[in-house]
């Protein structure tokens, strides 16, 4: 094919009319200095003080609950007792805070005035100072397990299930209510007699149901977003699907999705001291958050000191860990007026 | 910082739920006349009664817990009532007469009344009787095995026709029962639910399946009548029956029973003058104790069931059999401090105890003792001794070449709440008296322990176990062999021939040789330790003041109302 | 849409006979006796299975069960109840568990949204934290320790309501355990309506509202609730499904024969009773999917552009 020249008379350049710049002559904004994603949600997540807060007391509560435990002069499951003149056994059962001293009862049993038991004892004669921080260990954990499986299950299956839609969609929302629909006792005492009690059974019995309501959050938010004008700017630029959900869609939806998670937390520990009551959850004289709160039911109006410290190291956590959601969702998907 | 604030706030809120428990020691005496209320409130004559469990079913043929036996028996009379110490007197039947062979009862019937008019007939007694045999039921046993009448073990156990039980209305007021061999204890066993009769008419004009489900598919025929029920519900109310043949007796205008499911609360219920009748537990009774004015409302009873260790000795269990050997069984428990745990953990005057057959229920006919009396009669191998423990335990490890046992314990953590303290300080107990053994726990629900147990699945069982009648009979009968309560799978001929001699042998005619050979069973199961017995539970209940005239039992009937006063 | 609905509802009724299906098999599975004993001999308990069909193979008992579930009966208990006709147990418990439930979803709906949008209004003052307080204890503390609390305060020390459940006065003696089952939805709906009001005003389209001069309450009702919607509908599904089936503890505490305790008691009695348990997990799936399907229609009515069924369906 014949070229042809339509501005006959134009200068063409050649490679001998460009030549590189020299490092000292690019222009740098130095006072809004460009940083890493990673290091802007860090900035942003220190800079808020309700964060910091909150990631203080998550990290007190889990300090006392590895050192707690370790640091107490009793065992978590050392009953405390001492022999009467009589020969007879006296447990150290249901005696409220005392710190001799400072504070305490008058009508203690005098064989146990000089005991220190900062949250007093429970029922069996257990120091519940212990036995709290015990049981937030083992809550701890439980919680933890509980934001991986709604993270990875629950919002997996949810975005996956919004986005496709239509047979994909409702095939997996049938099953998320054939799976909801089996009273929990039921599938987790037939779990019981496959698999060994203790802690992982716990998590075998959480990942059966707790994973759903995220689910449910994170396919509303599918829905709602997927129809989007950046969506559609996404896929016309030839994103692939893995890349809508997980890239595009996902971190606009993390704010439902944090508050999801936060509130199933308490949900877990709570379903965890329901589970042992067919034998599932922690074995006994181990304790949880959800156990003790549990006991301490038995005799809320007569010893209501025994259902205090676990209830309100519960609230404790939850405050600090709704902090700390509060705080990633801003610094994840920063707002201009966050800013 | 306004978050701090209202943090404190909230932790004010929380300080409050604090306050709502740290009071009511303080206000016993603003109690006082709130109390009086209650006297006011009981003048009217009815009274609140606390029940543990829901009433599970009015059909004596289908009732199997206690709190349902005892509205039955406020509804409806059998042929003899219990009396204020527990001994069988006349009720339905005037009189009766025992032929000299002691095998052939007749009742003589009195004139008593239906609540729908109807007279009360021999044949209502036929009919009910010959439905429990032919329904072959929890309580059917009670018909062939215990009361030993002519022709229930066919009926029950082969199907035969339900009409030839030997139990005959000669006439309207007669009624003739045939028993197999003579049991001495017949008569206490009608005043038991079983043994109560049913106007056929009126339940034969009823729908299948609906007799006992609401006040109008019931008849009474005794001190109440049943006023609102529905099978599940939490709360039932009874009213004074007029037309009962001893009318003249009844005090109360009527009973309302409620359902409370927890000590803690049973207790506020019972400050709050919502119930007149509670039962208590745990703290609430040492609370109960320490609080001047409810010190002296507090009554504790024999409830009469035992909580029992139960060692499984086949070879599938307990790491291959272990518990087969009597020195291990023995060491565990001598390993047990019975006294300690009645005192810090059941706390509610539960008694230790140290015999097969548990103490204040079954006194002999001939000289009024009490059977298991002397809780020192075992001594030599049952107590709290961990020196003798440890010696059992040495021979147990010598002759099983083995320094270390592991083993499960099952419980139910639906049976009380003192159930997993009871099983925590077993666990401690054990532990720490017999180095190398180790007990793990096995919380689960009831319907799952008793699985277990019927299926031999489990090394060790924290169980219990009722009296359904007053003889030592209802505990050693569950040893011999084969015997579907016998979860250890023990098995001794001699025992199980001097049982044989007891119900259907030698000594069914001679009081007290058989008495006497029954401590000679109870002896051979303590020896061998086929089970540790732990307490004899007993009920701390609190009565109101002006409450009067209750009777309390340990077997059978809990609670009996008819002599009953308020105000 | 009817297109859209009528397909849902073949599709539920298929997906409630596959659960039917799994319960009926897990029930029997599970550990525990239908007919708890500790009396019967092994002949007895052997006969009372055949009496119930327990010995023909399982499909064949299904298929028994289903026909007479299609004539509308559940059976009788085995362990529980047992005489009565599950029917008339369950219509009890089910007016009770629903009428309670029903009255804490009233509460905690209302209240929390009214929480949750005052919270956004009054972002990072005294207002929104109490809030996020409030909503902390309220997930935080059980409900049944609420209701000791009311219990203790509002009919010990000040005799106002009644003690325990009194079926004759209903409303009344609702009110304390409808409250305290109504905190943790109260709650989770104040937090969500508060973070995604929160979201919705950071929007462009509320931002050009607001230069457009619309403010107030016209602003939350049109452009910033409707959009928050979504979310807190999601939300609040599954609450309805839990408040309406009863909770165990509340109703052991106040005395109320409702299908929380039925269900426990159904498991775990004595026994574990197979048509109880069948027949309220039957109730159970039809209400979750009923308002399942419920919600995916809201979505389409709340937010037009959603289109939850297939192109071409709605």
């Amino acid at each position: 094919m014949e070229q042809v020249n339509i501005m006959p008379n134009a200068y063409v350049p050649t490679a001998g009319d460009f030549e590189f710049l020299s490092r000292q002559d690019i222009n740098v904004d130095r006072n809004f200095a460009s940083q890493g994603y990673w290091k802007g949600v860090a900035i942003h997540f220190f800079r808020n003080r309700r964060a910091v807060v909150g990631l203080v007391i998550v990290v007190l509560i889990t300090v006392l609950a590895i050192l707690g435990p370790i640091l107490s002069a009793y065992g978590y499951k050392e009953i405390i007792s001492v022999t009467n003149d009589a020969g007879k056994q006296i447990t150290a059962g249901s005696i409220s805070p005392q710190l001799p001293g400072l504070f305490g009862s008058e009508n203690i049993n005098p064989l146990f005035a000089d005991k220190t038991f900062l949250f007093g004892t429970d029922t069996v004669g257990r120091d519940l100072w212990t036995r709290t921080w015990f049981g937030a260990r083992v809550s701890l954990i439980i919680a933890f397990v509980t934001i991986i499986i709604d993270m990875i299950i629950g919002m997996s299956y949810g975005l996956i299930s919004g986005y496709y839609g239509g047979m994909t969609d409702n095939t997996m929302q049938r099953f998320v209510e054939i799976a909801n629909s089996v009273p929990r006792l039921v599938i987790v005492s037939v779990l019981a007699i496959f698999l060994p009690k203790g802690m992982g059974l716990v998590i075998v019995a959480l990942l059966l149901t707790e994973w759903i309501g995220m689910s449910k959050i994170a396919r509303a938010e599918m829905l709602k977003l997927k129809e989007q004008e950046y969506v559609l700017a996404s896929r016309t630029l030839g994103a692939g699907n893995f890349r809508i959900i997980f890239g595009q869609i996902l971190p606009n939806t993390i704010g439902p999705i944090i508050t999801q998670v936060m509130f199933s937390i308490p949900t877990a520990i709570f379903t965890e001291a329901f589970l042992s009551f067919v034998g599932v959850g922690i074995v006994l004289p181990q304790c949880s958050i959800g156990s003790l709160i549990e006991d301490g039911f038995n005799n809320i109006t007569t010893l209501p000191y025994q259902i205090l410290p676990p209830i309100i190291v519960l609230a404790l956590l939850m405050l600090g860990f709704n902090f700390i959601g509060d705080g990633l969702r801003e610094a994840l998907a920063p707002k201009l007026e966050d800013m | 910082m306004k978050k701090l604030i209202a943090f404190i706030l909230a932790a004010v809120m929380l300080l409050a739920l604090a306050a709502c428990g740290t009071a009511p020691g303080g206000d016993a005496s603003d109690n006082a006349p709130a109390d009086g209320d209650a006297a006011d409130a009981a003048a009217g004559g009815t009274l609140g009664v606390m029940l543990g469990t829901n009433v599970m079913s009015l059909d004596t043929d289908l009732a199997t817990d206690g709190d349902s036996f005892e509205v039955i028996a406020d509804c409806i009379d059998g042929l003899m009532q219990m009396d204020a110490d527990g001994a069988a007197v006349p009720a339905i039947a005037e009189s009766y007469d025992l032929s000299d062979d002691g095998c052939t009862y007749t009742f003589h019937l009195r004139d008593a009344k239906w609540s729908n008019g109807d007279p009360v007939t021999a044949g209502d007694f036929v009919f009910a009787w010959q439905r429990i045999c032919k329904n072959a039921g929890e309580y059917a046993y009670m018909m062939d095995e215990i009361a030993n009448i002519k022709g229930a073990a066919a009926i029950i156990g082969d199907g035969a026709d339900p009409s030839t039980l030997a139990v005959t209305a000669q006439d309207d007021k007669t009624l003739v029962v045939e028993l197999e061999v003579p049991v001495s204890f017949f008569p206490s066993l009608m005043y038991f639910p079983t043994f109560y009769p049913i106007n056929e008419a009126f339940y034969t004009g009823l729908e299948d399946g609906t007799y006992g489900t609401s006040p109008e598919t019931f008849l009474s025929n005794g001190a109440f009548l049943l006023d609102s029920y529905t099978p599940g519900t939490a709360n039932l109310s009874l009213t004074k029956n007029p037309d009962y043949w001893d009318a003249d007796r009844i005090q109360l205008e009527g009973i309302n029973y409620q359902v409370v499911g927890s000590s803690d609360n049973a207790l506020t219920a019972f400050k709050n003058n919502t119930l007149d009748v509670v039962m208590i537990n745990g703290n609430q009774v040492s609370a109960a104790e320490s609080d001047a004015a409810l010190s002296s409302n507090l009554k504790v009873t024999g409830a009469g069931y035992m909580w029992y260790l139960s060692f499984s000795q086949t070879e599938k269990n307990a790491q291959g059999g272990m518990l087969a050997n009597a020195d291990l069984r023995l060491a565990i428990s001598n390993a047990i401090d019975r006294e300690s745990l009645v005192d810090n953990y059941v706390m509610d005057g539960s008694l230790a105890t140290y015999t097969a057959v548990p103490p204040q229920f079954a006194a002999s006919a001939s000289t009024g003792e009490d059977f298991s009396a002397d809780q020192d009669k075992y001594s030599d191998c049952v107590g709290y001794d961990p020196a003798r423990a440890a010696e059992y335990l040495e021979s147990a490890k010598a002759a099983l070449g083995t320094d270390s046992f592991t083993f499960t314990m099952i419980y139910g953590n639906n049976e009380g709440d003192e159930v997993a303290k009871i099983a925590q300080a077993i666990k401690a107990q054990v532990e720490e008296n017999l180095p190398g053994v180790t007990i793990n726990l096995q919380p689960m629900t009831k319907a799952e322990r008793l699985d277990k147990m019927q299926n031999d699945n489990y090394d060790i069982a924290l169980t219990r176990w009722g009296p359904d009648y007053a003889d030592p009979m209802t505990y050693l009968g569950m040893w011999i062999t084969n015997n579907s309560n016998n979860y250890g799978f023990w098995s001794n001929a001699e025992y199980d021939q001097i049982i044989a001699d007891c119900t259907t042998g030698a000594y069914v005619t001679d009081y007290d040789a058989r008495w006497a050979a029954m401590y000679d069973a109870e002896s051979l199961v303590m020896h061998d330790a086929v089970i540790a017995p732990l307490y004899t539970k007993a009920n701390a209940n609190l009565i109101a003041d002006g409450v009067d005239g209750i009777d309390f039992h340990p077997v059978a009937l809990n609670r009996v109302y008819k002599d009953a006063t308020v105000g | 849409m009817t297109k859209y609905i009528f397909k849902r509802v073949i599709l539920a009724v298929i997906t409630l006979l596959i659960i039917v299906f799994v319960l009926f098999v897990l029930v029997r599975v599970m550990p525990g006796n239908p007919f708890p004993s500790e009396r019967m001999s092994a002949e007895q308990i052997a006969n009372k299975r055949i009496e119930l069909g327990l010995d023909k193979p399982v499909l064949v008992q299904f298929w028994d069960y289903l026909t007479k579930l299609l004539h509308g009966d559940f059976g009788k208990g085995t362990s529980l109840y047992n005489g009565a006709p599950i029917k008339t147990v369950l219509s009890t418990c089910v007016s009770n568990s629903f009428r309670i439930g029903g009255l804490a979803i009233l509460i905690g709906t209302a209240v929390g949204l009214l929480l949750g949008i005052t919270a956004a209004l009054n972002r990072g003052r005294f207002l929104d934290g109490f809030c996020t307080v409030f909503s902390i204890i309220g997930v935080c503390v059980p409900s049944y320790v609420f209701l000791i609390f009311l219990q203790y305060y509002f009919s010990y020390r000040i005799p106002f309501f009644p003690y325990f459940f009194d079926p004759g006065r209903f409303l009344f003696s609702a009110v304390l355990p409808s409250v305290s089952l109504s905190l943790f939805s109260m709650s989770t709906v104040a937090r969500f309506t508060r973070n995604e009001m929160v979201e919705v005003m950071d929007s462009d389209y509320v931002r050009l509202a607001e230069s457009k001069g619309i403010y107030g309450p016209r602003l939350v009702r049109r452009h910033v609730l409707r959009n928050a919607l979504i979310p807190i509908v999601t939300v609040i599904a599954p609450l309805i499904v839990d408040l309406l089936t009863g909770a165990l503890v509340v109703e052991k505490i106040y005395g109320i024969n409702g299908i929380g305790k039925l269900m426990v008691d159904a498991i775990s009695g004595e026994g574990v009773d197979y048509n109880y348990v069948l027949a309220l997990g039957i109730l159970y799936s039809s209400l979750y999917i009923g308002i399942m399907l419920v919600v995916d229609v809201l979505y389409g009515i709340l937010d037009p552009r959603i289109r939850v069924s297939a192109k071409g369906d709605a």
